[in-house]
């Protein structure tokens, strides 16, 4: 299972509990009518705790996500890598067809006319990696690739016509 | 505070947000011939399908966005006065602006997206015009929209003594003063009304600035335009716009429920900081949009993550609570208004749960500019504005009419609107979460699959609508004669 269709699943867990509480808060308007002063006074109670809850769950979850951030440390630029230009232009990315496995690969990702994305699918087609390709500044993406086979670049940022068709297949491992 | 009877605010806000739903209503149908060309039902060249894209999302915000500005004008004229012709001008501005938008897109075949991300706008293949007409077009909407947010801030600032009086500062502060000073205190909905105003403004600068340098661009092709600078005002203007459209529509939630509930719905300590936290959050989580850009300085990105978390405390905590606190036992009944209004709300969060995963940095590294992104943003403008809107609608139509909607029409709208909804929206869910990008005229596998599912869903959405809008006409033509009051906004005063 790919990382977004684990994040779907989430999606619909989350989502499911909220329209859970909206329907069972529809279905308490059959039940006899309550003074909205009651209604108040047990509501804030929970509306607090439900605060306290929230700000410490949304703050816990920027705090771990950190780590995982895509941008390259200090360390990590420095540390030895394949070095591997990408031009990005209407409809097409020039690039090596052959990329090593198991070994880091800075990608310095730019354009030449409009801004574009580099997103790279591995051979089970899940989006695995991206950066944006702009004209005038050079990303810099590491990956390291684990399996061999074909992975393709797509386009992910709207670039004219002929966006859908902007792809590149590279081969990993095999034949440098 | 002036009369409910107000046949003139009223007829303002019939001019905006009637011609904000047509255009709802016909960029629905602009979205279904995407999604069936996508399918593979409706051939479409790509000029064909970018030019129909741009036109549907430029069209569709200026949709959602005059149906808010209608809806607060409205309210906002019950509190003060406010100039028609100073409405009726900004109006004049945004439809010129939109005009000129369809004229660039369906006779121009413009199809530089409604993002127009420089220098993209000068890189295509549509005439040379149609890039001008679209970019003055865009301006236009945007002088009409600050017209607007002046109008509205100074109108916010007089009624409540000026910066500190709309903020409620002394209120939350310095409590037993402001109570002793009998200064009117902002009612609920004039918080967003001071949020559109204020945050709008900005948006609208920034909106100018680059709109204007795209222009002198388009006339002078060796002007310069650096691209990140460029990406960061289109981002906060257009993110700022959209967030100000759910914010603005949902402050009719405000007048509506309690009216539909029975129950009153007054100005608290807890709702004032809500909207303090919204204004200034809703500025600073655009760089969500900039995550891939590993260019954009750092600490921008940590700030958009948190501040776009952080955005979701005061909605959940503030007004969706209070919300549901209103409903609870409330005997609500469930006419089309009330329906409508609260599945809004459940839209709302759902498309906020959306957009929190793909503001998650790691998480936007699999879902940028996947159908995730279309997913959750039609979750919260199909499934939360536009119900809002309709809602509120069905709310002033079932206030006058004697008339009222049978419960099997009531369930027949309801599964048909809601279910094909959901469809619709899975539909884009499930193919972001495959990975299929977004604006790809032919998308790759699964994409073409899930399109067909979309298509249906979204026709039996449509279907739900106009059944919808046929029971809106039946009702308003229930009206008893020489009846010439509102009275949801009396009942509310009372």
């Amino acid at each position: 299972m790919s990382v977004a269709v684990k994040l779907l699943v989430m999606f619909l867990v989350f989502a499911g509990a909220a329209i859970t509480i909206f329907l069972a808060v529809a279905y308490s308007t059959h039940l006899p009518v309550s003074e909205q002063h009651d209604v108040q006074q047990r509501g804030y109670a929970i509306r607090g705790r439900w605060f306290l809850a929230l700000v410490l769950f949304l703050i816990a979850s920027f705090a771990i996500s950190i780590p995982f951030y895509p941008y390259m440390s200090a360390p990590a630029a420095l540390a030895p890598a394949r070095k591997v230009p990408v031009i990005a232009e209407q409809y097409a990315f020039i690039m090596a067809s052959h990329l090593p496995v198991d070994k880091p690969i800075i990608f310095e990702v730019t354009s030449r006319d409009v801004n574009h994305d580099f997103g790279i699918y591995n051979p089970r087609g899940h989006l695995i990696a991206q950066v944006q390709a702009m004209p005038d500044y050079t990303n810099y993406l590491r990956v390291i690739f684990h399996k061999p086979g074909q992975y393709t670049a797509r386009c992910l940022e709207y670039c004219g016509i002929g966006h859908a068709i902007m792809a590149k297949t590279f081969t990993v491992g095999g034949k440098q | 505070m002036m009369p409910t009877s107000d046949n003139t605010g009223r007829r303002v806000m019939v001019l905006y947000m009637g011609t904000g739903l047509a255009l709802t209503a016909s960029m629905m149908f602009a979205g279904l011939m995407l999604r069936a060309s996508q399918a593979g039902w409706m051939p479409m060249s790509p000029g064909q399908f970018y030019a129909v894209l741009t036109l549907h999302g430029a069209v569709v915000i200026v949709a959602l966005m005059l149906c808010g500005m209608g809806g607060l004008w409205f309210l906002m004229r019950r509190q003060t006065s406010l100039s028609v012709a100073a409405a009726v001008i900004a109006y004049a501005c945004i439809a010129a602006g939109a005009a000129a938008v369809i004229a660039a897109t369906l006779f121009g075949g413009f199809a530089g997206l409604y993002t127009f991300l420089a220098p993209l706008p000068f890189h295509g293949s549509w005439p040379y015009w149609s890039t001008g007409a679209f970019l003055i077009g865009m301006t236009l909407i945007t002088i009409g929209w600050m017209a607007w947010c002046m109008q509205m801030l100074g109108a916010v600032l007089r009624a409540y003594g000026g910066a500190l009086g709309a903020l409620a500062w002394d209120f939350v502060w310095h409590r037993k003063a402001f109570d002793a000073s009998g200064r009117p205190l902002p009612p609920p909905e004039a918080l967003p009304v001071l949020m559109a105003g204020f945050d709008g403004m900005l948006a609208g600068m920034s909106a100018m600035l680059l709109g204007v340098a795209l222009i002198v661009r388009w006339l002078d092709a060796r002007v310069l335009i650096n691209p990140l600078w460029a990406k960061n005002l289109t981002y906060f203007f257009a993110h700022t716009y959209a967030n100000l459209i759910i914010y603005m529509l949902a402050a009719l939630i405000y007048v509506g429920l309690p009216y539909a509930t029975g129950r009153k719905y007054h100005t608290s300590a807890a709702l004032v900081v809500g909207w303090w936290c919204s204004m200034v959050l809703t500025l600073t989580n655009y760089f969500h949009h900039l995550y891939m850009d590993f260019v954009q300085p750092g600490p921008f990105q940590y700030l958009g993550e948190l501040s776009s978390y952080l955005s979701a405390v005061p909605v959940t905590v503030v007004t969706i609570f209070s919300a549901l606190m209103l409903v609870w036992r409330s005997g609500m009944k469930w006419t089309l208004g009330a329906i409508f209004m609260y599945t809004g709300l459940i839209g709302w969060v759902v498309g906020g749960i959306g957009a929190e995963i793909d503001a998650t940095v790691p998480f936007n590294v699999h879902l940028h500019n996947t159908l995730w992104v279309p997913a959750h943003f039609h979750t919260y403008l199909v499934g939360g504005c536009v119900l809002f809107a309709v809602g509120w609608v069905f709310l002033c139509l079932e206030s006058r009419s004697i008339r009222r909607t049978r419960i099997l029409v009531r369930w027949v709208v309801g599964l048909l609107t809601f279910g094909g909804m959901a469809v619709f929206l899975m539909g884009f869910y499930c193919a972001g979460a495959y990975g299929v990008p977004r604006r790809y005229a032919i998308e790759p596998a699964p994409g073409p699959e899930l399109a067909k599912i979309a298509s249906i869903g979204a026709a039996v959405m449509i279907i739900g609508f106009a059944l919808a809008f046929a029971e809106g006409v039946r009702l308003r033509f229930g009206y008893p004669e020489g009846e010439a009051t509102i009275r949801m906004t009396q009942e509310v005063e009372a």
